[in-house]
């Protein structure tokens, strides 16, 4: 019995001192957590909030917001017509950009990701684009790119193709443009050091394995390298998916939208509705339908994912 | 007992302090307008003057430092306005306003489509009792330019910037000795529209140089339409002309058929900077204004390559010249306790001296007033090629609305589509699609 008594106080006293001592570190870790938290609620979620109210507004800073209902909806579903040519030239950017610069970036990783002589000077050059300012970049990609007197231009005629692109000068041409021009600087950024972050941590030892079993180079990179990277791909694809669509500063800064809205991106349509034309309560229209069409594509990414990303070890 | 902190009561303390804190960042009410208040000039005074013009030159500075020199009783706070683009500036006036900090001496440009929307929203104020009160001479300025300081009947403000729009083809005389030819004299207005036409072919060299660039904004679309005896929108600001005045109509197809029937002008987007192009002999004629003309001058370096030169249009049927008056603006904040003071500060920066250096301190382009135009004269003698536009040349229109973003975005992305040599459209449909969406701004509701 004595002993039981004992036990019962001993364990009384020791839950009061996890108690005292849990109390303590909830404490702590809330109040580290406040500062965060204060800034997701005042800067994130209310704003965030706001926005949704005003989407039902008329508002235009300058005077307070008028209850409309659904009418900015309304207007943006039947009655703007660069709501759905902007989004689809945003889907047809992050498209064709995002697959691109997805697999440009691994391939280039692996490159680099060799045992070579002078790597470390190669990796830096490769990441050197990445810190280019984009208006620096813009300038730059303008030049080279000038139907008429841009050097790639001089170049393809010299090769033979008598009519080059118009490249920012041309409708058809102006998203491949801003897309070259991402690509430049975006190939050799953080996405490639992503990737060899992920082909480091690939452990050598199944590389060993593959050529006991006699594959080649080629089967290595088909059997173990990209089902390795499946997470890191999917990792990059989410982001550049989330990236793309939000393109806005080079087609602001290289094109304003044009030549004829051929570069105005939905990111670019919503801001001159409420930065130039002080049409707040629609902009936040668009930007709310905006955010559901990005997390539902990553909603749908991360469902994709089960099929096709490895977890090595998993 | 129970005294853990639960996350939902933790979450509930966390919002009620980032409500306190946003609460507290709410700005101050403005202060109520105590213009009437005798003996508030006497009091030490404070003003604070939102600007982006002429930030970095050191204009500003001298211009308070002058002013307080004579009102030592008096402080001003210069808070520049550094956004991307001089709309990003007006933006934030607006968010200052919302937020009750907008300085007391401000600009909203009339041509930049701020002005009747600032007056609307009650945030720049009538000066016609200050000027009553200062029995200030309105004749110093330009008619044209003091004009667009009016709105109802009411004055605003005093100019700041004024030219007079795309009205010249600035020319690289070096091509026309090149080709043998007399270059025309710059102020004579005796080059037709079809030797404009004729040149434009003629100096054009594909690959190499471009013999006359038009750009597709709403103050070359505006001019265009004027040489032709049109405009682009009626003086009211309700209407789009260019199917309803066969002489719009005209002025656009001539520009068609140069861009894209012949296509000797750049497609958009191929010449960014029509002014550094010029210097490099790559364009013989640029449509621009007389402001160009001076940039060009001063830019050049090598004159074997370029040499600055200019063709006015020739003088439309009804005798007035081809132009858009366009100008700014400096205006007095609503609601402020020394408006007496700040309209001082106003006439200060508004001077002859005010307007002269900021010509030529500031880099800006100030033709307001008469005793300026002179100065700059003496300065440099290609002042005077300017003066005839200024004299007799058109006052711009503004949309009723006030929509004046909307306004110059359509014009200048549909123009885009009309003249586009990559893509081309029928003219009858890129000048019905060009028409119907400026008048659809024009029937938007005001802003």
């Amino acid at each position: 019995m004595a002993t039981l008594a004992n036990r019962l106080r001993l364990s009384s006293f020791s839950e009061m001192l996890n108690t005292s001592r849990q109390r303590r570190e909830n404490f702590y870790g809330y109040l580290f957590l406040l500062p965060w938290l204060l800034g997701f609620l005042g800067l994130f979620l209310g704003p965030g909030l706001f926005s949704l109210y005003l989407s039902f507004t008329k508002y235009d800073v300058l005077s307070p917001p008028t209850w409309i209902g659904l009418d900015n909806y309304t207007k943006m579903f039947f009655d703007d017509p660069l709501f759905y040519t902007s989004l689809g030239r945003t889907f047809y950017y992050a498209g064709v950009g995002v697959p691109l610069g997805v697999i440009g970036s691994m391939f280039l990783a692996i490159l680099l990701n060799a045992k070579l002589r002078g790597l470390a000077a190669y990796r830096t050059l490769f990441f050197m684009p990445s810190l280019v300012p984009i208006v620096a970049s813009v300038v730059l990609w303008k030049w080279l790119l000038h139907a008429d007197f841009g050097i790639i231009n001089q170049w393809l005629v010299d090769l033979g193709w008598s009519d080059p692109p118009g490249w920012f000068g041309d409708r058809r041409w102006a998203i491949p443009s801003l897309i070259v021009m991402g690509l430049w600087q975006g190939l050799g950024g953080t996405r490639m050091i992503i990737f060899l972050a992920g082909l480091q941590g690939i452990p050598e030892s199944l590389y060993e394995a593959a050529s006991i079993d006699g594959a080649t180079a080629l089967h290595k990179l088909r059997h173990v390298t990209l089902p390795l990277l499946t997470p890191t791909i999917f990792f990059n694809m989410v982001l550049g998916v989330i990236g793309g669509l939000q393109v806005f500063t080079a087609a602001f800064v290289a094109t304003e939208g044009g030549p004829g809205f051929a570069t105005t991106f939905y990111s670019l349509h919503l801001y001159r509705h409420a930065f130039d034309y002080w049409n707040m309560g629609y902009a936040a229209t668009l930007a709310w339908l905006f955010a559901f069409v990005i997390v539902s594509l990553t909603i749908w990414q991360l469902r994709l994912s089960r099929r096709w990303v490895f977890y090595y070890g998993s | 007992m129970k005294n853990l902190v639960s996350r939902r009561s933790f979450l509930q303390g966390a919002m009620a302090v980032s409500a306190g804190a946003l609460a507290a960042c709410v700005a101050p009410a403005a202060p109520e307008s105590d213009m009437g208040d005798e003996g508030a000039a006497m009091e030490p005074v404070h003003l604070r003057w939102d600007t982006f013009r002429g930030i970095g030159s050191g204009w500003n500075e001298e211009r308070i430092e002058t002013f307080t020199e004579m009102h030592s009783d008096v402080t001003i706070e210069l808070r520049p306005l550094a956004g991307s683009g001089q709309q990003d500036n007006y933006a934030k006036m607006y968010a200052a306003q919302a937020a009750g900090d907008l300085g007391e001496v401000v600009a909203f440009d009339p041509s930049h489509y701020h002005f009747w929307r600032a007056i609307n929203k009650d945030i720049i104020m009538p000066i016609d009792e200050l000027v009553a009160a200062d029995a200030t001479d309105l004749d110093q300025w330009f008619e044209h330019f003091l004009g667009l300081q009016y709105y109802q009947g009411q004055l605003y403000g005093f100019p700041s910037w004024g030219w007079a729009g795309f009205d010249t083809l600035v020319l690289n005389a070096v091509h026309l000795e090149e080709a043998g030819m007399d270059v025309p004299d710059p102020t004579a207005r005796d080059v037709s529209i079809d030797t404009i036409n004729e040149w434009a072919h003629s100096f054009y060299v594909e690959g190499e140089r471009f013999g006359l660039n038009i750009s597709h904004n709403e103050a070359t679309v505006v001019v265009l339409t004027r040489l032709f005896g049109s405009s682009l929108i009626n003086e009211e600001g309700t209407q789009c002309l260019l199917l309803d005045d066969p002489n719009a109509t005209e002025a656009m197809r001539w520009a068609y058929d140069l861009g894209v029937v012949d296509q000797v002008l750049p497609a958009p987007g191929d010449i960014e900077n029509a002014g550094g192009a010029l210097v490099a002999g790559l364009l013989t004629m640029n449509w621009c204004g007389s402001l160009c003309v001076r940039n060009f001058n001063n830019q050049i370096e090598d004159e074997s390559v370029a040499k600055a030169w200019q063709i006015l249009f020739p003088a439309r049927e009804d005798g007035r010249f081809p132009s858009q008056l366009r100008g700014g603006t400096w205006n007095l904040r609503t609601n402020q306790d020394h408006a007496d003071v700040a309209y001082q500060f106003l006439r200060h920066i508004s001077s002859h001296d005010g307007s002269l250096s900021f010509n030529l301190v500031a880099g800006n382009f100030a033709m307001v007033r008469p005793d300026v135009v002179q100065s700059l004269i003496e300065e440099d003698a290609i002042h005077e090629w300017f003066i005839s536009s200024l004299e007799n040349g058109i006052p711009a229109h503004a949309p009723a609305n006030s929509r004046g973003r909307e306004y110059t975005s359509a014009v200048q992305q549909w123009t885009d589509l009309l003249l586009d040599p990559h893509q081309p459209v029928e003219f009858e449909q890129g000048l019905q699609d060009l028409n119907d969406n400026i008048q659809a701004v024009l029937d938007l509701e005001p802003a």
